[in-house]
């Protein structure tokens, strides 16, 4: 047993010091660009051995050598580039968070567990055209239930959702339907939200139906509306409805409910943020 | 529109406002804002006599601010006087709600409608 040992030991010496000395000519190679009046000559090549000269001649003057060798390796572009780099890194790091974020919310949605909002519909737009969930696939849609009637949410709303819209049109053209639904299908036809939605942005697409049209479609958004019962032809009434603006995407999945406690330029960036990071097939006109 | 006795005596304003105020159309933006303006010189009138409730306290409110009120009608759907009304009380109740919680060390917290969780 020990026979195979006793001849292995010469060259195990043999690489131990090899490996040194290759570590040695290593270090001292590095050491010589920095210090080349500490380097060893002896392990120097001809070229290595004139690089101090050639680097002392980089300085003009006796006080330039005195300050670099003061400052050491922290020279004003060093700080710079530093500073450069940090920042683009944190920059980098920020958005790249972000897009995460925007990314967990969209999947979120799509998978098990996920509310079920949207869906299939018919309904009619503000011109008497059929309009399907067919119609709002290929770009994202921005939904919004309200009724012309409404004393001050509705309108304040859809002055924001104009605002909004015109935002991410100016990023983004033609990536964002605004939908506006009416909850009050008896009194809301196409020609009322024709006139009204003209006062708000001519890009906004009315859809109005049957009462039991109204009634699946806000059931398929989980939208609340109550309009009161018993109501005599001719009788004014309000119509109780939630109030959130509905992001789906362009497979007609829910994306985001935005609400009021978002400022339109807020929406906007959000919106524009799911956007981004859509990688299915978009229509373009 | 039978109350009004024909419509031979009305120019087209008046059938215009008259429907606006009865509910058969719906308001355009400036109608919407002229409403609005009447609702607001009428609640800083209400305002400037300690009335919260007009609905409630209707005689006191009609004869502090009689004239607001006739402005607020008749620039009004007759359905929005009434919401008007009771959201300003729903309104008052909440301020004072909130004065109260504040005073009790409460802080103010954003809600989000968002339906997963963020950060």
């Amino acid at each position: 047993m020990p026979q195979p040992v006793a001849p292995m030991r010469p060259i195990i010496n043999a690489l131990s010091r090899a490996s040194t000395r290759k570590c040695a000519r290593l270090m001292s190679t590095a050491r010589s660009s920095q210090h080349p009046r500490r380097s060893l000559p002896q392990y120097l090549s001809k070229a290595q051995a004139h690089q101090p000269l050639i680097q002392r001649r980089t300085f003009k003057t006796v006080e330039e050598a005195k300050s670099r060798y003061r400052s050491g390796p922290f020279s004003w572009k060093a700080g710079i580039l530093f500073v450069l780099t940090g920042g683009g890194l944190l920059y980098y790091f920020e958005r790249e968070k972000e897009r995460m974020q925007a990314k967990r919310i969209a999947d979120s949605q799509k998978g098990v567990g996920a509310p079920k909002v949207g869906g299939p519909f018919q309904l009619i737009d503000q011109d008497g055209k059929t309009v399907t969930e067919q119609d709002l696939r290929g770009r994202y849609s921005l939904v919004y239930f309200g009724f012309t009637h409404c004393p001050d949410i509705c309108p304040e709303e859809l002055d924001k959702m104009a605002r909004m819209f015109d935002v991410v049109q100016a990023e983004q053209p033609d990536g964002l339907l605004p939908v506006f639904v009416t909850c009050d299908p008896v009194r809301d036809g196409p020609k009322e939200l024709k006139e009204y939605l003209a006062e708000f942005h001519p890009s906004f697409v009315g859809l109005t139906g049957t009462y039991d049209q109204i009634k699946a479609m806000c059931k398929a958004y989980r939208v609340y509306f109550s309009t009161p019962s018993q109501v005599k032809p001719g009788q004014d009434y309000l119509v109780d409805h939630s109030i959130y603006f509905y992001l789906m995407d362009p497979e007609g999945d829910f994306v985001e409910a935005l609400g009021r406690q978002h400022s339109p330029d807020q929406a906007a960036q959000i919106i524009l943020g799911h956007m981004k990071e859509w990688k299915g097939p978009l229509k373009k006109n | 529109m039978g109350l009004f006795g024909g419509l031979f005596g009305q120019t087209e304003e008046d059938k215009r406002a008259t429907e606006v105020r009865a509910g058969v159309v719906a308001p355009t933006r400036s109608e919407r804002q002229r409403c609005w303006e009447a609702r607001d010189s009428y609640f800083a009138c209400l305002d400037a006599n300690n009335i919260v409730d007009a609905l409630k306290d209707d005689k006191q409110a009609a004869k502090a601010c009689g004239k607001q009120s006739v402005q607020f009608e008749k620039d009004c759907a007759q359905q929005w006087v009434t919401y008007f009304k009771k959201w300003r009380v729903q309104e008052l109740q909440k301020k004072a709600r909130i004065k109260e919680l504040e005073a009790q060390g409460a802080i103010k917290m954003d809600v989000s409608s968002q339906f997963t969780e963020r950060r």
